[in-house]
């Protein structure tokens, strides 16, 4: 028996065939008066936009954002940890080189978007508005990448100016939803463009040039827009660009005792409560229960750690940390500081980041601190006076100020 | 066509992860998100684009040989705005926190707008050396004019 090439083998393989006729079958095309305005051929005259100059600014700007993706989903895993993830305390300034690298991929990412969205701004405009179904879901996508991209960029440069009105969502988990929403976007954006980009990355092209620009120069300009965002901007974490950061939100030694703060000690409505003379740490472990003063806290072993401060939004600033040590804390109350889990809670009475859970290897971790001195002074109220938390590669949200209460858990 | 395949399919389950995601997350208004979605979408297709092609038609009166280094400069200052504005309009102030937006970014800005337009105006004054005014006429002269390809993408 022959079959013919073309008939139906399964009712599974028809079925498909036939979607996909009808995805890629022509759409009537809209009345020629409809073609108005910029839809018109020609409203667009500049050569400079090419299909290479398109490929070039989209990989560069692929990669700027694996980087943010990357860096900003090992920050929502530090801070909402699953059960199969695993963050070490050490190197101590791994956490502020990710964050600090998130947020600086993002500034220099402005200029790129602008010039590849501008590079492809004709396309909006391109007639018929739909060739086929197909077509027609292909440019929705692109919307919706475009959209989730302008998203991204604009919600990060609205929380490092901590301008939360335009903002008509909790900016943490808009920006985490909808940075899966740009990366399956630039997923399939790749997969449609990833032929014209080959190309336009492979094949010599001559190009002429426009008003004496041309697209090496207009990269050139990219670049070094980027580089100056960058130069302006990255001073809040790289201490030695401090003095050119002129355009930062935080400046590292700007704050009480020469350190930047977040969150106040009246912002979070502490303050009565932190400098109540009746204060006292309660630590619940396996064993027993204590309940420790100042100057029992004071009367305990001090250790003197170097730790930075490295907040989500970028900046960051070591400072010099005096206090217990969290095992020797867990050890009081009967626990093994080598396999507990120590929650660590504010005296603030709501709010997202009132306590913390910190991990058995940040528990053993000699440098992790329930800290009452910066600099060799008692904290200042606005760093968690009388006692907070530091430790070793968390962000700085994980480090809990003001702290009441330590209940030590053994892991099994 | 397989790698093509698999990227389409890998980002349309992505997406489909995020809107579930969002749509059940309890700490998200997903109409916020959608709002915000739509709004920064218009604000740059319509708003934006137009100021930025509106600004690229009027440097068209700029003499040629000095374009391409306005030009640059433009795109250079346009992306520092979008970057100092948000700070220098002080929103995210507050009273209680001096550390944060500890600067005077509306003068910083303008100074940094004033040291691009210094090396712009620098760079047009300044003589281009004979070798390469050369070069770049030779390049010129060898390049063909004529309509470049269709971008992708949009």
């Amino acid at each position: 028996m022959v079959r013919h090439p073309d008939s139906p083998v399964t009712g599974r393989a028809t079925v498909l065939r036939r979607l996909a006729r009808w995805c890629l079958a022509p759409l009537p095309a809209p009345p020629v008066a409809l073609r108005r305005g910029p839809m018109r051929p020609g409203s667009f005259r500049s050569r400079l936009r090419s299909t290479r100059l398109t490929s070039q600014l989209g990989t560069a700007l692929g990669v700027a954002f694996g980087v943010c993706f990357v860096t900003g989903l090992l920050s929502h895993l530090i801070q909402h940890p699953p059960g199969w993830f695993w963050w070490p305390s050490r190197p101590v300034g791994l956490y502020r080189v990710t964050q600090g690298l998130h947020v600086a991929t993002g500034l220099a990412s402005v200029p790129l978007l602008g010039a590849k969205l501008w590079s492809v701004y004709p396309r909006l405009f391109s007639w018929p508005p739909a060739r086929s179904m197909a077509h027609a879901a292909e440019r929705a996508g692109t919307g919706v990448l475009v959209a989730a991209t302008l998203f991204l960029l604009v919600s990060g440069l609205l929380n490092i100016s901590r301008w939360y009105a335009p903002m008509p969502f909790f900016f943490t988990a808009g920006h985490y939803w909808v940075a899966w929403l740009a990366v399956g976007g630039l997923l399939v954006h790749i997969g449609v463009q990833l032929p014209a980009v080959r190309a336009a990355l492979t094949r010599p092209v001559r190009e002429p040039r426009q008003d004496g620009l041309s697209r090496r120069t207009l990269l050139g300009g990219v670049a070094a827009a980027s580089g100056l965002i960058t130069l302006t901007t990255v001073g809040q974490t790289v201490r030695p660009l401090t003095g050119l950061a002129v355009l930062a939100p935080r400046h590292p030694g700007t704050g009480p005792q020469g350190l930047p703060v977040n969150r106040t000690a009246d912002g979070a409505g502490v303050r009565a409560a932190a400098l109540d003379p009746a204060y006292r740490l309660r630590v619940t472990g396996p064993d027993r229960s204590v309940s420790l003063d100042l100057a029992a806290l004071d009367g305990l072993p001090q250790y003197t750690a170097d730790l930075p401060i490295a907040c989500v939004e970028g900046w960051s600033a070591t400072a010099r940390w005096t206090g217990v040590r969290l095992g020797d804390v867990a050890a009081l109350v009967g626990a093994d500081p080598r396999r507990s889990t120590a929650i660590v809670e504010s005296l603030q009475v709501g709010g997202r980041y009132r306590a913390c859970t910190v991990p058995p290897e940040h528990v053993r971790d000699p440098l992790t601190l329930v800290a009452l001195r910066v600099g060799g002074e008692p904290l200042h109220l606005d760093h968690g006076y009388p006692a907070r938390l530091i430790a070793p590669n968390r962000p700085g949200v994980l480090q809990t100020k003001w702290i009441s209460q330590i209940t030590v858990r053994e892991s099994r | 066509m397989r790698t093509r395949t698999v990227l389409v399919v890998g980002g349309c389950l992505l997406m489909a992860y995020a809107v579930v995601g969002a749509a059940t997350d309890a700490d998200l208004t997903p109409g916020g998100v959608l709002f915000f979605l739509a709004a920064v979408l218009v604000g740059h297709d319509v708003v934006w684009m137009a100021a930025v092609l509106a600004v690229g038609a009027a440097l068209t009166r700029v003499p040629l040989r000095h374009r391409p280094k306005v030009r640059i400069a433009a795109i250079t200052a346009a992306a520092v705005v979008v970057v100092g504005l948000p700070l220098a309009l002080g929103f995210g102030r507050s009273a209680d926190n001096a550390s944060a937006l500890p600067l005077s970014y509306g003068r910083n800005l303008v100074a940094v707008l004033l040291g691009i337009a210094g090396t712009t105006l620098l760079a047009c004054v300044l003589p281009t050396r004979p070798g390469r005014a050369a070069a770049q006429d030779r390049k010129k002269s060898a390049r063909p004019s004529g309509r470049g390809p269709v971008p992708p993408g949009r």
